[in-house]
């Protein structure tokens, strides 16, 4: 059992250990590799703590998650993950054990070198060969007299790497090589000492010695890791076949050049357009989330003009419902919801902020704007509803150990830095200086947290302890307003405590603003990720030049996140996935389009509805999701539109729109939509079990699209679906209560469930049935081919 | 019987060729578990189950009131009840359970549980899981992992929750990050008077004709899959499908979650209380292959009027827990199911001024049974005051690794994230080598 210090630390760190297991079981190569052509002018220094012992380390996964670098350690034996420590690490490996593990007297007899090349017994086994290069770097380190860390050692700069990108074939092999740049201009081969990682194992194979093998075809990349250095080679294995020029013949518009300059680099053919009763659904579905109705379907059909597409696009940009879908969207990123435990809002904090994002959206503001004021938000709920988003991220924590910092990255800017929190971050540069030179500019808000009985929680631009001065100091204040007025001396002493709660309450206000780098106890002033640096004046807002930085036309981050999450949300899968893990070692699967799309939306100063109609607009977006035998396991280049389930509110509504029967849901009235419901928190089996988002953190993965037995269980079988078909006023007792011809109903049924006309097949089918069955079985036919289409996929997805 | 196969359909070889993808395992997930590293065989032996039951007792047992007595220790620590003998020699327990008592010897009572936890959902995540802390929310518990790498044997689904998941302010004993494919088929309340699974019976069945004819008009509609190759989620949409529709048509889920063809004699045995008859479905639900059932018995969080709150409980966990051992030794279940009680944490050795006890981590006591456990013993040990464990303590990754080798689950195997991330399926943790001699 470890034995942690506060639970909640020990929370914490275990969490962010997850990141970093890569386990202990990689087999050791052979080292011939180890050519070091190093150190060229000087002879051979002795090797350096920082730069040879910890990558050493590294590189055979002693110190990883799975083995000592886990918080407990291994044993008794401790290293911190990774490396990001090294001072503790010298110190446990150097002064603990009664100095066992190093031996400079008998070096060979060390602890460090005869576990690892076991000959010793080491419950992680032979991590490295005896007589190998790595064993002789443990051996010479010792000989030296272990030197430490010394901070007057030229920093590494950056690592080289060759090739940068490749074309392969597949089972075709080729080798990495790394080169580290250090700030005094040497140069060194750290190939053996990087550390490598696949994007995608099953594209591409690399082993630990940097050889990287192709598997299939594809595009994926290879990470290098080295200190805290990444960089990433490129490798393409395109199909062979050639693909006739006329399938790339027409591309209007830029998007869609793009797209096929990958597909044609990769030999992917993309599929055909999709016809006008598949878009008009699609378009519909994912602009506003709603199914379109059989008028819509007819008006769409007949309408011969050429730019119908075009203009269906613009006017659903403009429909109440677009409001409602993106401000259920921009909910779930900005986690409003009501608190898990204590919460000071209620339902009622929760539609005030709901409201403010849709009255946001309807009044056309940019993300731009709309982040500014969200990320800038201060005062109570009522004056500002955008508080929310404080009040869920910081809950009742300081703003410095709460999740804020975390959530801004990946909400705004697509960027995890959480792991970073504790240990430096293993897939980017980020370090835990990083994650607290961010975290620095939330240390000047304060949540004055009152229960919902005893007044309105609000947020402050100020330390906990200036609010606590504040407290005392309208305390004193009071105390004058006494009647009868306090005596002469006691009002004296109560001016002097006034005037010197004004003074500590203004020198805090003017304190440069810090925070506390916990493992290393420095004070760390706020710096932005990219580590350029924030001044700010006394007294200042720290967000306000965070906020500055943030939505800068040149920042990538702010504007990748919304524009990959913009890009998922209409084509399926991101240009970077996750979608909100945007990082240097995770590049955009095409970049020129990538590119292109920002440069768009910053150039229309984050409009959201200008990037969406680009995307719609384009023939990647009016591409079919029935598949080619060549283009079919492609999802990552857009080839063909890429089927899914749709989403838990989206698929309700749907249920509702074509049966003709809305859902209730407690607390609202009838008809009222599942997209329009502001608060994850609302009690409805079916958006829980069709997978809503929660909102209880940032992360895109919170909306599940899996599909699970009990869904298939409940759209088969469930009361509320049975009930529904054969509802009195629902659509197919309104139509059997008509004059309706059963052509008339089987029309209809298809156009309101699948949003097209049956095919002729279909109808044969279905009329086959009606032939089969007694005349007063007629209605339990139709309510039978009511509930096949609402079980069929091409009701349950978006395609 | 309704069969949702068409043998001969261009969807039917669609299916075969998305098989490989099907169920949570993406082409790339399948390349990495071909070479998840430490295949171990373990001595199995008749240490192999086929399933287990877990009782789990939410909010912490206390282990003072019940199999933890301290009749030597203070008042304020050694409470209201007195131990009584039980049939094993020297072994007592608490005299509000007296029916256990008579069948102790059929279990191994663990005195050592510990951990250093007091939160109810991170020690509830960390006891069902085996391991602690993610930033991804919870970790998958044991038994959706148990899922996850048995796949679907059955028509029955592998991993049931009986009435349903424990829950705080959150759900715990879910699958986290293995997704809604292993998520526990919540079972419901099996002790109400017309019990039915949700969505499982229909509420009034469906003639032989329409079934036919949905069947008949479904293949001529449903043709999405196959204009798309190679769609997981379309392909697990039609697996689920088919699975669901045997799941509704075949009678036999309907059968398993049939407790009223249990005699009624055997149903009072349990006891007509939820956990009675929870205790009594989670064994029909193993007979017929059932992987892992969570028994979910929640409520003991008693941090005032300890006595009146564990006078409404014990009885009834005595009465159920007590019929399911010895029902499924007579049924010989216990040859290959293992059935572990246990909740998060035990319960502060002093009595505190509200007449309750408090959460603790340190000591809590285990009760283990079947498939190898050697039954009539006690281990672990803890201190006078029953504060601290001294005498071979175990921690949550030790009972998730017990449960796992019994199930023949390797502990180190890599899960990965959907981001790809291997992540161990345990961390830490040992085998429990004395539960089995």
């Amino acid at each position: 059992m470890p034995t942690p210090p506060a639970a909640a630390l020990f929370l914490y760190v275990a969490r962010c250990l997850l990141g970093a297991l890569s386990g202990c079981l990689t087999v050791a190569v052979p080292l011939f590799l180890l050519a070091s052509r190093s150190f060229a002018q000087s002879p051979p220094p002795a090797p350096s703590f920082t730069h040879d012992i910890l990558p050493l380390l590294t590189r055979y996964d002693c110190n990883s998650g799975g083995c000592h670098g886990k918080l407990a350690g291994q044993n008794g034996f401790r290293l911190s993950l990774r490396g990001y420590a090294p001072e503790a690490d010298f110190e446990s490996l150097t002064r603990e054990s009664r100095g066992r593990r190093v031996n400079p007297a008998a070096p060979e007899s060390s602890l460090l070198v005869a576990k690892a090349n076991g000959s010793v017994a080491h419950a992680g086994g032979r991590r490295i060969l005896p007589g190998s290069a790595g064993e002789r770097l443990l051996l010479d380190w010792i000989r030296a007299g272990m030197p430490g860390p010394d901070s007057a050692e030229a920093a590494l700069e950056r690592l080289q790497i060759s090739p940068r990108s490749a074309v392969l074939q597949p089972s075709e092999q080729v080798r990495i090589t790394v080169t580290a740049h250090y700030a005094d201009g040497r140069q060194r081969d750290v190939t053996w000492l990087a550390r490598y990682a696949s994007g995608d194992a099953s594209l591409l194979d690399v082993d630990s010695s940097g050889l990287v093998q192709a598997l299939r075809h594809g595009e994926h990349v290879v990470r290098v890791t080295f200190q805290d250095q990444v960089e990433v080679a490129t490798f393409t294995m395109p199909r062979n076949e050639t693909l006739s020029p006329e399938l790339f013949a027409v591309a209007s518009q830029p998007i869609d050049q793009h797209v096929f300059g990958r597909l044609k680099a990769l030999g992917i053919p993309p599929s055909p357009a999709a016809d006008d009763a598949t878009f008009l659904r699609r378009s519909m579905l994912d602009a506003i989330g709603t199914l379109p109705t059989p008028a819509e379907q007819r008006a769409f059909l007949a309408d011969q003009s050429p730019d119908k597409r075009a203009r269906l696009i613009d006017s659903l940009l403009q429909r109440p419902e677009f409001f409602d879908y993106w401000a259920l969207q921009l909910g779930d990123l900005l986690q409003n919801r009501v608190e898990r435990d204590h919460d000071v809002r209620g339902r009622k904090g929760v539609r005030g902020f709901h409201q403010w994002i849709r009255q946001q959206l309807v009044a056309g503001r940019s993300w731009r704007q709309l982040a500014t004021d969200v990320l800038l938000a201060s005062g109570s709920t009522s004056e500002n509803p955008a508080v929310g988003y404080y009040i869920v991220t910081i809950g009742e924590k300081a703003a410095e150990e709460s999740d804020i910092a975390d959530s801004v990255a990946q909400a705004f800017l697509g960027t995890r830095i959480g792991c970073a929190r504790c240990h430096n971050h293993p897939l980017e540069r980020y370090t835990q200086d990083d994650y607290y030179h961010f975290t620095a500019f939330f240390t000047r808000l304060a949540l004055q947290r009152r229960s919902p009985d005893e007044g309105e929680t609000s947020l402050h631009v100020a330390t906990r302890h200036v609010l606590n001065l504040r407290q005392q100091l309208s305390e004193q204040q009071a105390k004058l307003q006494q009647t009868p007025a306090p005596a002469a001396d006691e009002q004296t002493r109560v001016q002097q405590r006034i005037s010197e709660l004004e003074k500590e309450i203004e020198r805090n206000q003017q304190a440069a603003v810090t925070v506390r780098q916990p493992r290393t106890g420095t004070m760390l002033p706020p710096r932005h990720l990219d580590r350029s640096t924030a001044a700010i004046s006394p007294g200042e807002d720290p967000r306000v030049q965070l906020t500055h930085w943030m939505t800068d036309p040149g920042n990538r981050a702010f504007s990748g996140a919304m524009v990959n999450r913009l890009w998922k949300h209409f084509l399926g899968t991101g240009l970077v996935e996750p979608v909100d893990d945007l990082r240097a070692t995770n590049p955009p699967s095409n970049t020129p389009l990538w590119d292109y799309l920002n440069d768009q939306f910053v150039q229309s100063d984050f409009d959201l509805r200008h990037l969406m109609r680009l995307i719609m607009n384009s023939e990647t977006y009016q591409r079919a999701s029935a598949t080619l035998p060549d283009n079919r396991y492609d999802q990552r280049f857009h080839s063909h539109a890429q089927a899914r389930r749709l989403p838990a509110e989206v698929l309700l509504d749907a249920i509702s729109a074509a049966t003709g029967e809305p859902e209730p849901f407690a607390g609202y009235p009838l008809g009222i939509r599942a997209i329009q419901v502001p608060d994850p928190g609302l009690d409805s089996y079916f958006l829980t079990l069709f997978g809503r988002s929660e909102r209880v953190t940032a992360c895109a993965c919170e909306r599940s699209g899996d599909v699970t037995l009990p869904q298939l269980l409940h759209l088969q079988n469930s009361d509320s679906l049975t009930a529904r078909i054969r509802a009195p006023e629902g659509r197919l007792q309104r139509l059997l209560t008509t004059s309706a011809t059963d052509t008339d109903i089987i029309t209809e049924l298809f156009q309101a469930v699948l949003c097209r006309l049956p095919r002729e097949d279909e109808r044969a089918a279905v009329q086959a049935q009606l032939a089969a069955a007694a005349t007063e079985e007629r209605a339990a036919v139709f309510q039978d081919l009511f509930w096949v289409l609402l079980n069929s996929r091409e009701f349950a997805f978006q395609h | 019987m309704l069969k949702f196969q068409l043998a001969q359909s261009p969807r039917r070889s669609f299916l075969q060729i998305g098989s490989l993808s099907t169920f949570g395992l993406s082409q790339a997930a399948m390349l990495r578990a071909a070479e998840s590293p430490r295949q171990e065989s373990g001595n199995a032996g008749n240490r192999r189950a086929k399933a287990v039951i877990l009782v789990y007792l939410g909010g912490g047992l206390s282990h003072h009131d019940s199999f933890d007595m301290k009749p030597e220790a203070a008042a304020e620590v050694r409470g209201k009840y007195l131990p009584i003998d039980t049939v094993v020699p020297g072994l007592q327990i608490s005299e509000m359970l007296p029916m256990l008592a008579q069948c102790m010897n059929k279990v191994c009572l663990h005195r050592g549980g510990a951990h250093n936890n007091d939160h109810h959902e991170t020690a509830t995540n960390w006891v069902m899981s085996g391991r602690f802390g993610s930033p991804f929310g919870d970790w998958p518990a044991i038994g959706a992992v148990a899922a996850h790498e048995s796949g679907f044997p059955g028509t029955l689904p592998p991993y049931v929750a009986i009435p349903r998941n424990p829950s705080f302010t959150w759900e715990l004993g879910k699958s986290a990050f293995l997704g809604g494919r292993y998520e526990s088929f919540r079972a419901g309340d099996p002790n109400e008077a017309s019990y039915r699974v949700r969505d499982l019976a229909p509420a009034e069945p469906l003639p032989d004709v329409r079934v036919q004819r949905r069947q008949s008009m479904l293949a001529a509609v449903d043709t999405l899959g196959r204009a798309i190759e190679a769609n997981d989620q379309l392909a697990a949409f039609d697996q689920f499908q088919q699975r669901a529709a045997r799941m509704v048509l075949s009678g036999e889920a309907r059968d398993a979650f049939a407790i009223d063809a249990e005699k009624t004699e055997l149903r009072d045995r349990y006891g007509r209380t939820t956990f009675g008859q929870s205790c009594l479905l989670a064994r029909r639900l193993v007979e017929r292959g059932v992987g892992f059932v969570t028994v979910n018995f929640g409520g003991w969080d008693h941090h005032a009027k300890i006595w009146e709150g564990l006078e409404k409980k014990l009885p009834d966990f005595d009465r159920g827990f007590s019929a399911l051992v010895t029902d499924m030794d007579q049924r010989g279940l216990l040859q290959d199911v293992l059935v572990v009680a246990m909740g998060e944490f035990g319960r502060t050795p002093k009595i505190n001024k509200d007449v309750g006890r408090d959460h603790w981590g340190p000591a809590a006591s285990l009760l283990f049974c079947g498939a190898g456990v050697v039954p009539g013993r006690v281990l672990g040990q803890t201190d006078r005051d029953g504060a601290q464990v001294v005498d071979s303590p175990v921690g949550p990754a030790d009972v998730a690794c017990t449960i796992y080798r019994s199930l023949g689950i390797d502990p180190h195997k890599h899960l990965y994230t959907p981001d790809g991330r291997p992540v161990p399926i345990l961390q830490e943790g040992n085998p429990i080598e004395a539960l089995y001699g």
